[in-house]
């Protein structure tokens, strides 16, 4: 093994990353070259540095009541204000209520259990860039038409293109404050993991009114098989 | 809403990891504030998003979240802060082998490593640009695998690794840069 090769393996050396093999080639090289040994030497100093200069943190003990609580005795609702979190931390009991009136406020549109029955449980399924913009528009007269459908997009190959930050439809308008005009609406986005892997597009990319799902294909059978909703191509 | 089977789930699985969700929050948003606001975002995403975690290793699916919630937040409520004027040319030297040989500690009468040292380390990990920063926070600070860096930053294990070895350069070169001007040498 050469200098530069083990310049290559350095990293994963230090971090046991490497097959047994490779690390000790690594090894031989290291004990007769200065050079490499000094790399490595760096390597160590700034592990031991960064462990002398960061202690592991702790979270606030607001926080982890504040979770607790959360994982125990709530429907997922909408973060509060870390301002809020001492006053919660100290009231659990209005702590509690604030919750639920947090989600109440999120949703006051949504029917109770004693509501007209149901809608339509629907899941489109948008696999192309093209034509998202008369897509949508499809779905607002589905929704205007039946107000009480219940929808889900799941978005996967090219089609989770306009799910992505930054995107605009033909006006200049962002795709988030339409996909958000929908979600007020009831309709979930959903994105597909795995496209994301393979074209390596970051998920932070994805715009926060959307879902991450592990497989938009998944999602779509589970929808339809154990879920009970009707399949619309796009 | 979740079972109570799921919400004990839940507990089992996410919970123990509050430090270390808390602790990438930490150095991703650099505010205290953000940090705690992007960690409730975070568990509330996980609880929603429950049944989508494969396994009993609720670590790095939790992280991924973690940094998601953090980079979100950043963009919603801060834009700007992400802009960071960081100039390679000055911090990093060129060379592998020069920019790998740490200053620190140089001078054992400079009593152990000082504060003042320690906060060196911190201010110089704390400037390096968003993805080199997590690279280091998650392999050195958090012990994290390239395996499990991987399924939290969303890239192939390569990539992990070509960021890892820059970002230790990177920082290497910064905090020996930092040094010798703080020592006039």
């Amino acid at each position: 093994m050469n200098c530069i090769e083990v310049g290559r393996l350095l990293n994963a050396y230090v971090d046991a990353e490497l097959a047994l093999e490779r690390s000790l080639a690594v090894e031989d090289h290291v004990a007769d070259c200065a050079r490499c040994r000094a790399a490595l030497d760096g390597q160590g100093a700034l592990h031991s540095a960064l462990a002398r200069s960061c202690a592991p943190e702790r979270a606030p003990d607001r926080l982890r009541t504040w979770v607790r609580r959360v994982a125990r005795d709530t429907p997922a609702t909408k973060p509060v204000r870390r301002s809020k979190l001492d006053w919660l931390a100290a009231a659990p009991g209005i702590a509690a209520l604030l919750i639920v009136g947090a989600l109440l406020i999120a949703r006051p549109w949504q029917p109770g259990a004693t509501a007209a029955p149901e809608g339509t449980r629907v899941v489109y399924h948008i696999a192309s860039a093209n034509d998202i913009g008369a897509n949508l528009r499809t779905l607002k007269n589905h929704l205007d038409a039946e107000p009480r459908s219940q929808v889900v997009v799941v978005a996967h190959n090219n089609g989770i293109e306009f799910l992505l930050q930054g995107a605009r439809d033909e006006s200049g308008r962002a795709y988030a404050e339409i996909v958000r005009g929908f979600r007020e609406r009831g309709v979930d986005f959903r994105v597909c993991t795995n496209t994301l892997t393979r074209r390596q597009i970051d998920p932070g990319t994805v715009i926060r009114e959307a879902a991450l799902v592990p497989s938009g294909i998944a999602e779509i059978s589970r929808l339809q098989g154990k879920e009970g909703y009707v399949y619309l191509r796009l | 809403m979740l079972s109570d089977h799921e919400r004990e789930q839940f507990e089992r699985l996410l919970l123990p990891h509050l430090d270390a969700a808390y602790g990438l929050a930490r150095w991703l948003t650099r505010n205290d504030e953000w940090a705690e606001d992007a960690v409730q975002e975070a568990y509330l995403r996980a609880l929603r998003y429950f049944g989508s975690l494969r396994g009993d290793d609720g670590r790095p699916w939790l992280l991924g979240i973690v940094r998601n919630a953090c980079f979100d937040l950043l963009d919603r409520e801060h834009p700007g802060s992400q802009t960071e004027p960081f100039d390679e040319e000055r911090h990093a030297d060129a060379n592998m082998a020069a920019g790998a040989l740490l200053v620190l500690p140089v001078n054992p009468e400079a009593a152990a490593i000082g504060r003042a040292e320690r906060q060196l380390v911190r201010d110089c990990l704390a400037e390096l640009p968003r993805d080199f920063r997590e690279a280091i926070v998650l392999r050195e600070l958090q012990g994290c695998s390239y395996r499990d860096i991987a399924e939290i930053t969303g890239v192939p294990i390569g990539t992990v690794m070509s960021r890892l070895a820059r970002a230790r350069r990177l920082l290497q070169g910064t905090i020996s840069q930092r040094v010798k001007e703080d020592t006039g040498t």
